[in-house]
């Protein structure tokens, strides 16, 4: 555990240190922001429903820029033999590259809840798709930085990294679209690996138990096979 | 470079194998259809300095990267201080300092921090970390540099850093991958006289393509060519001089037998067959008389003695020898 924290604190200021998270985070926030104020200057209702869906959409598309570094960078440098070669476990360093990207991204989303403070200040907003809704954005980040994670570990390439893992999330997102055309079983199995299917509830208000489980068996997904891409060198 | 060394210059005595701090059986990597390492076999005894000779490509990193757990074997085995790197990965890694080809370093940490990163990663945290970086900085002499960011120093003080973190946990073995590359001749000398000096404490392999090198620091030689083991040679043993022949006979083997009876000759070191019906050997000699006893031999036996060359015995030879001269 140790060793995790020490790997986590190296993998944090690299991220920290340089403009990376910085940018990303003001990046984010610019445009969550400026979407707030305009539906809430033009609706006038006290909601994030649709915050929820616009910050998971960002999330497709900025979690790639996180996570492609995350390998691909000391495959680069060549600090990966170095550290793969010190008495590490590769649970320890995946963990740790995994905590420090989703560190990001929750900060991220926490720099949010300014806007539901907002709303429970001036208005009467519906409490639970709030709570429901940080609850999938989270989620889904972590399900996201897994993906992207083990997408890293498999190229020495960041451009690589970066289109494939924007691509498989923009594909995940909308998978469910034609998934009602194809024949039984294969739209349930397709319906069912939508990320959009699973996420809507959460920003909706509802939580089901198999929603969470999704989104937990892709972290698990995701972490199990990038240990096993460095195990198998 | 370093402070408190008293370097042996020569390694006086034949060193023979104690308990093998490294050993590998019949180890085989492919790559793809690539076959980068062939079968090989070694042992590295403990306080011994095995050099890994090879031109590039012949399979030194590949090797290095093996038993340091980076690749996994595709056959065989090896074992550091008895442990196996597949099996007992995590337990062989902690009795090994490495330090990769081109020194790669975080470039964004500072000298302490990169150490103290590097330290707690070996499962050293406190008092045993600091008192561990406090030495390895000054058996490196790295204090002026300790909190210069690592991007900005030089090849020289960069190759430092990474030894110093080789030798955080006190490993029993050391492994340098052509350690003297990029360095300037000055560095060079310096390199030399740091791994004599760790070799007092530390068994060390250390890898270079550059005979010269490996001839100043290890006791036995390991020479690499295309992936597989052509030799294991004591440098203490290389003291024999050799003759180079060239002989017109039918076939070798008679030849041989002939050669290997002549009074004074320790042994033939290698034989070759050309395409015009010449043979070439090479033949360790115990004394200088042995070749006249060699040409008496060979023209008793009627065997015509086209060339006889007698050759100063070093690395160069030994690997011109093993490679039928087509490698160096």
């Amino acid at each position: 555990m140790r060793r995790v924290v020490t790997l986590f604190g190296k993998e944090a200021k690299a991220l920290f240190t340089s403009p990376i998270a910085y940018v990303v985070v003001a990046t984010f926030l610019l445009i969550m922001g400026y979407a707030f104020t305009a539906r809430l200057f033009i609706s006038q209702r006290a909601s994030l429903i649709p915050d929820f869906f616009q910050a998971a959409v960002l999330l497709l598309l900025i979690v790639p820029v996180i996570t492609m570094r995350l390998f691909a960078e000391e495959r680069r440098s060549g600090t990966f033999e170095l550290l793969l070669t010190s008495p590490v476990r590769e649970i320890e360093v995946v963990l740790a590259k995994y905590l420090a990207s989703l560190s990001v991204v929750v900060i991220m989303i926490a720099l949010t809840l300014p806007y539901a403070v907002v709303l429970t200040t001036y208005g009467e907003p519906d409490m639970g798709p709030i709570y429901t809704g940080y609850l999938g954005l989270l989620l889904l980040g972590s399900a996201l930085v897994a993906l992207g994670l083990l997408i890293s570990a498999l190229t020495a390439n960041q451009i690589v990294a970066a289109t494939l893992a924007l691509g498989l999330f923009l594909l995940m997102w909308m998978l469910d679209t034609l998934g009602a055309f194809l024949p039984a079983p294969f739209d349930y199995l397709i319906l069912h690996l939508s990320l959009l299917a699973h996420f809507t509830p959460f920003a909706s208000g509802a939580v089901y138990l198999a929603d969470i489980g999704f989104f937990l068996t892709v972290v698990l997904f995701g972490l199990a096979l990038s240990m096993r891409a460095l195990v198998r060198r | 470079m370093c402070r408190g060394r008293n370097a042996p210059a020569v390694f006086p005595e034949a060193h023979t194998i104690s308990t093998p701090v490294v050993v590998t059986e019949h180890l085989t990597k492919d790559y793809g259809p690539f076959r980068a390492v062939h079968d090989v076999s070694f042992e590295v005894g403990a306080g011994e300095v095995l050099g890994l000779l090879g031109p590039n490509g012949s399979g030194k990193t590949t090797i290095l990267r093996i038993l340091t757990g980076y690749l996994q074997p595709s056959g065989g085995t090896a074992r550091i201080a008895g442990f196996d790197v597949v099996e007992q990965s995590l337990e062989a890694r902690r009795h090994i300092g490495y330090v990769p080809e081109d020194v790669p370093l975080y470039g964004n940490m500072t000298v302490d921090e990169f150490l103290a990163f590097m330290g707690r990663i070996k499962g050293l945290y406190g008092s045993p970390l600091r008192e561990a970086i406090d030495s390895s900085i000054e058996k490196l002499s790295l204090q002026p540099m300790r909190r210069r960011a690592i991007r900005k120093l030089s090849r020289g003080y960069r190759q430092r850093v990474a030894i110093a973190q080789a030798l955080l946990n006190k490993p029993e073995l050391l492994i340098l991958d052509e350690p003297s590359n990029g360095l300037d001749p000055r560095q060079i000398i310096e390199l030399r006289e740091l791994i004599r000096w760790l070799a007092e404490s530390h068994t060390v392999l250390v890898t270079s393509h550059i005979l010269g090198e490996i001839e100043r620091v290890a006791s036995r030689v390991a020479v690499l060519l295309q992936g597989r083991l052509l030799a294991v040679e004591s440098l203490d043993q290389l003291g024999h001089p050799r003759l180079r022949l060239r002989v017109r006979a039918s076939t070798a083997e008679p030849v041989q037998t002939i050669i290997e009876s002549a009074p004074g000759v320790v042994r033939v070191v290698s034989a070759a067959s050309g395409e015009d019906g010449t043979h070439r050997f090479v033949v360790e000699i115990a004394e200088g008389s042995a070749a006249e006893n060699i040409a008496a031999a060979l023209t008793m036996g009627g065997v015509g003695l086209l060339e006889m060359t007698e050759t100063r015995v070093d690395l160069e030879n030994l690997f011109l020898d093993l490679t039928g001269g087509a490698a160096a």
